[in-house]
């Protein structure tokens, strides 16, 4: 809902279609390449005629415009896919990119450091508009950690297939947050909060998670709670 | 008899909780890191130069008769012999014949990860010749009986200590007097005076190739220790062996590979011996080999060849970048694999060398992040690959039934809005109910995998779904 | 050698003939906006530069007089013992002013041998952009440049080229390819980094590589 109502505030219509379900990529990732077409056609169907599809996650968006125009090749909706792909935009890369929005009016006076996730780093190539985002937010001081660009060992059906190698890798992760001295990790991306943040609490920590979108929907009147989950990946 | 994919599980899980091996990793890849900054500053253009590469290799491997055939013809207008090995057994067979028709009693070697993908020193040790390992690294774990760790850096996994205790045990001929010093450059020097004697009583010098010259019928080896230059200037026979896909059309190619490669490999500008040779001992020369013989080997990559949308696997130029970037391998290192290649590559390589079936796991084992494809030199696609790897085992290959089951069951929930939100709302009800009921953890809870390592994410009372209905649509 | 069957020769190029029947996609790049390298104004400067970095003992020298005078200090800087040398009109007359006190075995007696403590040879060329000397195999052979602990090259700064592409394509127009069993390049002191990714020079190579440049050797 955060990134509805960041949307919102910076003068966009925001529309959910309801009879959206997913992107796919659980499937795909999988190697069901198979049982994963039906469903990515289905989503081209439902964003039909969308001016821009935001999305909260920088996996999903990878899985439409990078790996559709693979999955769909050779399909009726092979065309309309690479189209769709030209217009579905991650959260951050739409503000600063689409939008042309560096400042949407947050406040957030916390140490906050940013975890790059890695479908939006290397497939969508996001990294500054993260940091330009975060930037205008005010009294938010942002520390960089060591490694931020370094997976945090989500990686979908992996965290559970390898989950000692995944919990491994989250760690690491968390150890850099914790050295860096942020009170928050912030991301774009909720899988890779939701992994990170089983494995802080774990661990007892100090520093908590958060979606960028949540930073970028605090202002000074506002003053709820630090704790906002992620819902369903597809869903937000 | 365990599976390599239920090895792999075990070895794995063992070295994420080895955290002294661990912290040895990282030390390596923040040593590595810094140099490849350095090692970046020759070029104005890095990416152009990746680019350059990519379509070095790209021509060659998509002309790779062409380039073999003018090779092999050069080599042997130049004195030298070439052998085609179909298998590694072929290869194997042919080295070890050689060695024993000549009377072969002691072998050095070069570092090569061909020669230990095909098994060579224990086939030529079970023929009772000695062979020594003369690459610092190679040396060291050979003393210790295991493979390499890695495949540019073999010893990154020990420490000073470790390696000063394993050489006062085996080499303690060679060792100063002052024998407690684990100091790297004692070490160092304990290691080339035990080597010294192996060099100079060879009858065969066996190396690989980095490249293999097309147009100049020579080969190509890069060291940074010089032991490939006594390897191949002491002994009197010289048996190169390479992959069918080290082929390159020109020697120009190498005024862009070599640099590439070094810093690539290990930060350098370019590495300290980078050697052509293309034959025995000329007429006129005072030394060198009597006879030179290159082998060059299938053993499954024509079978990579064939495989149009992973032919550019076989670009690689077995620099190390990807296994460095890997946060797999950081965390488990490069033992637990159990394969020759380890890291991306060898996740990507090894199915189609060894069979998809069996080695499909280590595709699995992989988070998908992308850093080794933004690493490799050469332009690999390896993490897409990784994906097609799973793609060819869902579709060719054994997956277990109840996986394939639950992706039917998905892509019906993912079909339709209504049953979509269903499957959520339940999922979360029961969940939630569950832990109330004290159940979480057990075989009944869904969330047991996740929850093994990590606590589990507070699961929601409304979906956004619910959310937006109820006051998100204005 | 007795030949040597080899009917894996007609299957593997069968199979590569049969596997490329099928093309590959091929990454097309927009032409790079400029070179790859950095350009090279001033190439002994830069030769200067990566010896430093590459731990090449560098001794300038205006002409064959001094460098023959730098190559006697040089040779008392070695550890004692017997000098090896490739036998070349310029080291024979530059060895033969010398009172070295050592003995001096010429390359057309043979190979060095671990007795040699240093080895002097000339060079075929040298590379500004990495520092680096090109050796041949006619010249004194392949273990000249390897086996003694300390290598000693005499060259004149007109053999500097200025990178990798210059040196080969010098290589190629000079028939070096031809004249050669082997060619090596060699840039700075054998080294190792297996221990610790700790720096270690000299490994099974020389720990000292010096070079004397002249900058006439007429």
């Amino acid at each position: 809902m955060d990134a509805v109502r960041v949307l919102r505030r910076i003068g966009c219509e925001v529309d959910f279609p309801e009879e959206q379900t997913c992107c796919g990529q659980p499937a795909f990732n999988s190697g069901y390449w198979n049982d994963a077409r039906p469903v990515a056609q289905r989503f081209v169907r439902v964003f039909r005629g969308a001016e821009a599809v935001v999305c909260p996650s920088g996996s999903c968006t990878t899985m439409v415009r990078v790996f559709y125009p693979e999955l769909l090749t050779g399909t009726n909706l092979s065309d309309e896919a690479k189209s769709l792909g030209s217009r579905v935009f991650e959260f951050s890369e739409f503000l600063i990119k689409v939008a042309g929005v560096t400042d949407v009016g947050a406040s957030f006076p916390h140490r906050v450091t940013f975890h790059d996730a890695c479908h939006g780093l290397r497939e969508l190539h996001i990294k500054p508009e993260t940091r330009e985002l975060l930037r205008h937010v005010r009294g938010l001081e942002l520390i960089e950690m060591p490694r931020s660009e370094e997976c945090c060992g989500f990686g979908g059906t992996f965290a559970t297939k390898f989950g000692m190698i995944s919990a491994a890798m989250g760690e690491t992760k968390a150890g850099n947050a914790e050295s860096c001295g942020a009170e928050y990790l912030a991301s774009n991306d909720p899988s890779c909060l939701m992994h990170i943040d089983g494995i802080l609490r774990r661990r007892n920590s100090q520093v908590r998670t958060i979606h960028l979108a949540s930073v970028l929907a605090r202002t000074e009147s506002a003053d709820k709670g630090p704790e906002v989950k992620s819902h369903e990946r597809s869903a937000e | 008899m365990t599976t390599p994919a239920q090895e792999f599980l075990r070895a794995a899980a063992q070295e994420s909780a080895d955290i002294p091996r661990r912290k040895a990793i990282r030390h390596a890849v923040d040593q590595y890191d810094a140099a490849v900054q350095h090692g970046r500053q020759q070029f104005l253009d890095y990416e152009g130069a990746r680019q350059k590469c990519y379509e070095i290799k790209w021509e060659a491997l998509n002309h790779l008769d062409e380039y073999l055939v003018e090779f092999e013809k050069n080599v042997n207008a130049r004195g030298g012999h070439v052998f085609w090995a179909d298998t590694a057994e072929d290869a194997r067979g042919y080295i070890a014949a050689l060695a024993t028709q000549r009377g072969v009693r002691t072998v050095v070697k070069s570092k090569s990860m061909v020669t230990e993908e095909i098994h060579l020193t224990a086939a030529l040790e079970k023929l009772g010749m000695r062979v020594f390992e003369t690459d610092l690294g190679e040396f060291i774990v050979q003393l210790r009986n295991e493979p390499p760790f890695h495949i540019v850096t073999p010893a990154m996994h020990l420490t000073r200590a470790d390696i000063a205790k394993l050489f006062r045990e085996k080499l303690a001929d060679a060792m100063s007097s002052g024998a407690s010093s684990e100091e790297p450059p004692e070490l160092v020097a304990a290691a080339r005076r035990a080597l010294r004697q192996a060099f100079f009583s060879a009858e065969m010098g066996i190396t690989g190739a980095n490249f293999l010259i097309a147009d100049a019928g020579m080969i190509a080896i890069t060291t940074n220790e010089g032991n490939d230059r006594l390897g191949t200037a002491v002994p009197r026979i010289h048996v190169a062996i390479a992959g069918i896909e080290k082929v390159v059309p020109r020697l120009e190619d190498l005024a862009m590979l070599w640099p590439v490669l070094a810093t690539a490999g290990t930060g350098q500008t370019i590495a300290c011996y980078n050697s052509l040779i293309g034959g025995p001992r000329a007429s006129g020369e005072i030394d060198g080999p009597e006879e030179f013989h290159v082998v060059l080997l299938d053993n499954g990559r024509t079978n990579l060849l064939a495989d149009a949308e992973q032919r550019d696997v076989l670009h690689c130029i077995r620099c190390g970048s990807c296994l460095n970037a890997c946060p797999v391998f950081r965390t488990v290192g490069g033992h637990a694999y159990g394969t020759t290649y380890s890291g991306p590559i060898g996740s990507v390589l090894t199915p189609h060398l060894r069979g998809l079936n069996e080695f499909q796991h280590l595709s699995y084992a992989s988070s998908l992040c992308g850093a080794c494809t933004s690493a490799c030199p050469v332009k690999i696609d390896l993490h897409h690959h990784l994906l097609h790897n799973r793609r060819n085992a869902v579709n060719d290959a054994d997956r277990p039934w109840s996986e394939r089951a639950g992706f039917k069951l998905w892509k019906w929930a993912m079909q339709s809005a209504r049953r979509f939100a269903f499957v959520g709302s339940v999922g979360r009800a029961a969940v939630r109910g569950l832990h109330r009921l004290g159940l979480a953890g057990t075989f009944l809870d869904p969330l047991r995998t996740w929850t093994k390592f990590r606590a589990a994410p507070p699961i929601p009372r409304k979906s956004f779904r619910a959310m937006w209905r109820e006051n998100g649509s204005r | 050698m007795a030949v040597v069957e080899n009917p894996g020769r007609e299957r593997v190029l069968a199979r590569i003939r049969s596997a490329l029947k099928k093309p590959a996609p091929r990454h097309v790049c927009p032409p790079s906006a400029g070179p790859v390298f950095a350009a090279i104004p001033d190439t002994l400067e830069r030769f200067q530069t990566e010896c430093v970095t590459n731990s090449t003992e560098l001794i300038l020298v205006p002409d064959a007089r001094r460098a023959a005078d730098a190559l006697g200090m040089v040779i008392a800087s070695v550890t004692p013992g017997e000098i090896y040398s490739q036998d070349a009109p310029l080291l024979r007359w530059m060895l033969g002013g010398l009172q070295t006190g050592r003995a001096v075995r010429w390359s057309n007696g043979g190979p060095p041998s671990e007795s040699s403590q240093a080895a002097i040879t000339t060079a075929e060329c040298l590379v500004a952009a990495t520092g680096s000397i090109l050796i041949a195999s006619s010249a004194a052979g392949r273990g000249a440049s390897v086996v003694a602990p300390a290598h000693i090259v005499v060259a004149s700064e007109a053999q500097i080229e200025t990178d990798l592409a210059a040196a080969l394509r010098r290589a190629r127009e000079r028939k070096l390819l031809e004249q050669n069993s082997a060619l090596f390049l060699i840039t700075g002191s054998s080294r190792t980094a297996d221990i610790e990714k700790i720096l270690v020079l000299g490994a099974h190579g020389p720990r000292r590589v010096v070079l004397i440049l002249a900058r006439n050797l007429g």
